[in-house]
């Protein structure tokens, strides 16, 4: 069986689990295209209008894989850390896609629950394995070479702070990353904001792509381990109980704390309401205790780059501290 | 001979060129309407200096503004800056202790942050542009006030009455209710520019700590009633540099001229018969791939000059030229 997979949402975090995972158990994955204007328009056109940006993108991807697969699979993710939730879209998302995507072929919603413990993983692929009829050996044996990969695939992210589009194969040449440890340039900026929008390069406008071009080295919160992440939010007056967020600001607290980084973008999806929070939380704290630039960058349908790179531009000269009365600033940019 | 350099500055409402000698002093300024055809208002501001300083020998050619990218290839220029760092330049070589730049365009109010001559915050609106030049250029239009009026208008007010400023739509629609319950238009354009001033505050400006010297730049600095709701927010005296509406210009000639200086480089300068030349844009969607990149292609007198537009950089590493 042909297995559609969006290449939106968790597609970034969780692809190759589910790549070995379907494959062990004799289906070809199949992926849709590269985000692409195409998409885009087709994810606007189809999407309810009040949703965030990447949940409309998302629908653009199903509908790419509409036609070249017998199946697409949209998990109800509702939680993937004990105590702690994702966001209620995700939580819909397949009802969304069956009440916006008119002729859909069957849809793979199989629910993914760790709220009650890390064990109901295994509800989670027994289910899995039922709804493509397979018995729970195999199912087990499936699971755990998914796993592995999966495994390799976060040590690759953090051990190795390589990036997902670059693990997962997606540019077509593969640069040295440019990161902390490895090659340190003189400019180190924590890029914070959801993974599948700043390593989308459609929706981030080539954010990253553009800051390898400028040599400024970066960090995202992929590239921490959950160890550090933890640590950070410790700093919290109370806990927080939505994953993503909790990444984010963890991740920029166990920076802050260290003063290890020069700079922080945060790219926010207009319209998504964590972020909304979750950035203003840490301008506030880097208001009142540290004195780094902060970066916020709003994305939605906009095409043109020109305000985009004007603020991004602009931040590099900040961060740079250019003394403007020397001739000391790049000539571009 | 003496050398002249030429800054310009492509921004959504206007363009301006501005001429500096070799002091880095103001010798001409042209404050433009980019009117949607930034490629013939550059043309245009080109054609009255060279008519009106003859042939001049320019030294170096910064551009800036959210057309600084096509200004560049249009006239061959030697730095393409960010409008942050220009208005920045441009205010420290008039005021070097310069702490707060407040900056209203046409499109974009933004905050910048200085410390030691140098910057180091800065804010700009997001997605939405309320409370930017245009949206007052279009409420005096519709109250049927010219624009250069409507500063002195507002300050007739003794009592201003409050206007919706978190968003361009709910403000003009509160403007008209107020206007059919019968509040004066003094009162009502005071009350405007208190709203946007808020809206600055409350969006552009949040949690940065606004120190004196404070600086008020770009086109909305005209305004009167926008400084003195300013000054009366913020309790302290706002200072409008003379040359207010071409601070980014003159910002991208003295970059310009730095770098010029310092790299001992001679100018990409195409030439003051730019303005001469018949320019035509085309643009077109390349199918090459499913991203569809929209083309631009710059033909003058039908010979192509420059493409950009594309993802890949196959239209765009192809120049003619």
């Amino acid at each position: 069986m042909k297995i559609g997979i969006p290449r939106a949402l968790f597609y970034y975090q969780f692809y190759p689990f589910w790549k070995i995972f379907f494959e062990s158990l004799g289906h070809n994955v199949i992926l849709s295209s590269p985000t692409n204007k195409e998409i885009l328009k087709k994810g606007i056109e189809l999407c309810v209008d009040d949703a965030c940006l990447p949940i409309k993108i998302f629908h653009g991807h199903v509908a790419d894989l509409m036609g070249k697969v017998d199946t697409i699979y949209i998990p109800r993710i509702v939680s993937i850390e004990p105590k702690e939730y994702i966001c209620p879209k995700f939580l819909g998302l397949p009802d969304m896609i069956r009440n916006s995507i008119p002729d859909l072929p069957c849809i793979m919603d199989t629910e993914l629950n760790l709220y009650r413990g890390k064990s109901k993983i295994f509800d989670y692929v027994f289910k899995l394995g039922k709804d493509l009829n397979v018995n729970k050996n195999r199912v087990l044996v499936a699971y755990y070479k998914a796993l592995k990969t999966q495994k390799q695939f976060e040590y690759q992210l953090t051990r190795e702070l390589r990036i997902p589009q670059d693990i997962l194969n997606e540019t077509r040449q593969i640069q040295k990353d440019q990161v902390l440890e490895k090659k340190p340039s003189h400019i180190k900026v924590l890029l914070l904001g959801h993974n599948y929008n700043i390593y989308d390069d459609f929706i981030s406008m080539g954010l990253i792509r553009k800051l390898r071009k400028q040599n400024i080295a970066f960090i995202t919160s992929e590239m921490v381990v959950k160890k550090n992440i933890l640590e950070g939010t410790k700093k919290l007056s109370k806990d927080m109980f939505w994953t993503l967020g909790k990444k984010t600001i963890g991740t920029a607290h166990y920076f802050l704390d260290r003063k290890k980084i020069d700079g922080i973008i945060h790219v926010a999806s207009f319209g998504c309401g964590p972020d909304s929070l979750v950035g203003e939380l840490i301008e506030k704290k880097i208001k009142r205790d540290y004195t780094i630039p902060f970066l916020s960058l709003n994305l939605d349908e906009h095409a043109g780059e020109t305000g985009f790179n004007t603020r991004l531009e602009a931040f590099l000269d900040v961060l740079e501290g250019r003394g403007y009365i020397e001739d000391n600033f790049s000539t571009y940019g | 001979m003496q050398k002249y350099t030429l800054g310009i500055d492509v921004g959504s409402v206007s363009t301006n060129l501005v001429l500096l000698d070799e002091k880095k002093h103001l010798i001409k300024k042209l404050y433009l309407k980019t009117a949607g055809n930034p490629i013939e208002t550059i043309k245009k501001g080109l054609g009255i200096l060279h008519e009106e300083l003859g042939d001049v020998d320019i030294f170096a050619v910064g551009t800036t503004g959210s057309g600084r990218q096509l200004a560049s290839i249009l006239v061959g220029a030697d730095i393409v800056k960010n409008e942050i760092t220009t208005h920045a330049a441009a205010a420290l070589s008039y005021y070097p202790n310069t702490q707060t730049i407040l900056e209203i365009g046409g499109q974009d109010s933004k905050i910048i942050v200085i410390r030691n001559k140098t910057v180091v915050d800065f804010a700009m609106n997001t997605v939405c542009a309320a409370g930017t030049g245009s949206f007052l250029d279009r409420q005096a239009q519709r109250l049927g006030i010219p624009i250069n009026k409507f500063g002195e208008i507002a300050l007739k007010s003794h009592n201003p009455t409050r206007i919706a400023g978190r968003c361009a739509v709910f403000a003009e629609s509160d403007m008209i209710h107020k206007q059919q319950m019968g509040h004066s238009i003094e009162d009502i354009l005071k009350g405007l520019c208190e709203a946007l001033v808020r809206n600055y505050f409350s969006n552009v400006a949040k949690g940065k700590e606004i120190r004196p010297l404070i600086l008020f730049q770009g086109g909305v600095a005209a305004n009167t009633g926008i400084k003195k709701a300013f000054e009366e927010q913020l309790e302290q005296s706002v200072t409008i540099p003379e040359n207010y509406d071409v601070m980014g210009a003159i910002g991208a000639a003295i970059l310009a001229f730095n770098h010029i200086v310092s790299r001992q480089k001679a100018t990409r300068f195409l030439g003051m018969d730019i303005a001469a030349q018949n320019y035509k844009v085309k643009s077109f969607e390349c199918k090459g791939c499913p991203n569809n990149c929209e083309i631009i292609q710059l033909f003058s007198d039908n010979k192509l000059k420059a493409r950009w537009g594309d993802r890949c950089g196959k239209w765009s590493s192809t120049i003619a030229v």
